[in-house]
């Protein structure tokens, strides 16, 4: 019981992390009806912020975190949003799409020949001890890693419900032509979203990078994950992304423990398919519109 | 301003999509507290017109004013600002809110500050005026329901409910009685007539409903291929034979 209650302890810490960056998928599908397939890139980078901090500049960690925090929402948020998808608005749909798979290729191959193809070590945030949950031994970092991500969805779930920029951002996501019309700064409102994505993805960096070390294809699996459990739970809703994440962390661990660990990577597609079948609209989702 | 100025002042505005001229060298005023029809066959370019006045849609030549301000060229959230409100020809509510929520972010942009939106309270202090709203439109009852469960006619209700609580001087409201059930229709148009003499606000009122727009209006333009072809009072009107002509194609 305790080693069972360990492996789902330890899959809700990995599935936050892939909930927040599912989060940013929907958050960018509301506000420019388009997935961007760069997400896995846009957390595998910011890891990368934070080493260049470190080790180039030799700032201390938590300015090197702040660094990276401020020059991820600059880029992958502000300038992603002002380059790439703001003059493609106007056509979204295919080109937009390509446009974020091409933004993929490019950020992997510069991070790579920036700072090589190995694995760079990114140091711990929290200390590197354990504790007893219910005869469960459980890392401290696997829970305050579950307990940062889980406050992070919660803040931004009342952001957008209960500050009035938040419900300008969900009428914009509903009605554009409508929010406009009533005084609503749609532009701004779809800036905002952009860079809540990509906070959203730095800490999901930040929090993920000390297990998985800093490397240029990282966001090759989370990208995918993170897509798959956006869909799982629902693409239109901020709640099945989350609900989509922590169970794909989940079912990872249990498969790999009482199962086989040679399977692990095709149990998110086999779980994408039968959600597809069985609830199109995923777990959560609604199927008349779209609500951030 | 002077007392007689105009409201909206339209000045030979003209839109072409293709070879297609949809609005044609419009000019006409609104006065204050004046409700104006305007009306056309299908493909008139009234909707146009509307878009190119709110800045929806960039005019080719023409200027639009707003109480003497010209305000060509500026988007529909400046207008807003200046006191401009629309409702649209299709629903245009925000689904997976409240009819509450939905009047209040109608009326929210015009309260506050930066600071204010992010930590101020939800409701911009604006739930009182939005019950109101809510009340004067006979929306109580659906006040917390969400707006994308109601039928039809009662989204129209709260489009028009969410179009007047900013407090604007000018509204323009597209098709208002499309596909609204005649008890209803009874119904917006007598909260409409209250609205205007009661606040004073100036219509613009985009109707193929004939009766809604004969019995609603003060006076009449009607739109043919892009152009003004009449304009004058409801009998006037209805007894035109060039608008008769041109409903009938002839």
């Amino acid at each position: 019981m305790s080693e069972f209650l360990q492996v789902v302890l330890s899959g809700l810490a990995t599935g936050s992390i892939y909930a927040l960056a599912a989060i940013g998928f929907t958050l960018v599908w509301q506000a420019a009806q388009t997935v961007n397939f760069a997400q896995g890139e846009f957390v595998m980078l910011p890891a990368f912020f934070v080493l260049i901090a470190l080790h180039w500049l030799g700032w201390p960690l938590w300015a090197a975190l702040a660094f990276g925090l401020v020059i991820s929402v600059l880029v992958l948020g502000y300038l992603f949003k002002r380059l790439i998808v703001q003059p493609m608005l106007p056509s979204t749909g295919l080109p937009l799409i390509i446009a974020t798979m091409a933004l993929s290729i490019l950020l992997k191959e510069g991070a790579k020949q920036f700072y090589g193809a190995e694995a760079q070590p990114y140091p711990p945030l929290f200390p590197q001890t354990t504790m007893s949950i219910g005869g469960a031994i459980v890392s401290m970092q696997d829970i305050l890693n579950l307990v940062v991500s889980l406050a992070v969805v919660v803040a931004l779930t009342l952001f957008l419900n209960r500050t009035r920029t938040g419900r300008c951002i969900q009428a914009t996501a509903q009605n554009p032509q409508v929010a406009e019309i009533l005084g609503v700064n749609t532009r701004r409102m779809v800036l905002y979203t952009f860079l809540i994505n990509a906070a959203l993805a730095a800490l999901a960096s930040m929090l993920i990078s000390p297990v998985y070390l800093a490397k240029f294809s990282n966001g090759e699996t989370l990208g995918i994950v993170a897509f798959i459990a956006a869909i799982v739970g629902g693409f239109n809703q901020i709640r099945g992304a989350l609900v989509g994440g922590l169970l794909i962390g989940v079912l990872d661990n249990l498969t790999a423990t009482y199962v086989t660990a040679s399977y692990r990577a095709a149990l998110p597609l086999v779980l994408l398919i039968i959600i597809i079948l069985w609830r199109p609209q995923g777990l959560l989702g609604t199927s008349e519109g779209r609500q951030v | 301003m002077s007392a007689a100025s105009p409201v909206l002042s339209v000045r030979d505005l003209s839109k072409t999509f293709g070879a297609i001229k949809a609005v044609d060298g419009v000019s006409f005023d609104v006065r204050p507290g004046e409700i104006l029809g305007l009306i056309g066959p299908n493909g008139s370019g009234k909707s146009t017109l509307f878009n190119c006045i709110l800045g929806q849609l960039k005019p080719d030549t023409g200027h639009v004013e707003v109480n003497g301000r010209d305000v060509s060229g500026r988007r529909a959230c400046d207008l807003n600002k200046l006191g401009v409100g629309r409702t649209f020809q299709q629903l245009s509510v925000f689904p997976q809110m409240t009819v509450l929520d939905n009047i209040i972010v109608a009326g929210q942009e015009h309260r506050g500050t930066m600071l204010g939106r992010l930590f101020g309270a939800p409701d911009a202090g604006l739930a009182g005026e939005a019950d109101r709203m809510i009340d004067f439109f006979r929306l109580t009852h659906l006040r917390d329901q969400m707006a994308g469960s109601l039928s039809y006619g009662q989204q129209k209700l709260v489009d028009a409910a969410m179009a007047f609580m900013a407090g604007p001087s000018l509204v323009l409201l597209d098709e208002p009685a499309g596909g609204v059930n005649l008890t209803m229709l009874a119904g917006l148009k007598e909260r409409l007539s209250t609205y205007n003499r009661e606040h004073g606000t100036t219509f613009v009122v985009i109707e193929h409903n004939m009766e809604f727009v004969m019995s609603l209006c003060s006076r009449i333009i009607v739109l043919a291929e892009g152009r003004v072809i009449a304009e004058g009072g409801p009998e006037e009107i209805r007894s035109n034979q060039t608008v008769i002509d041109a409903y009938l194609g002839g």
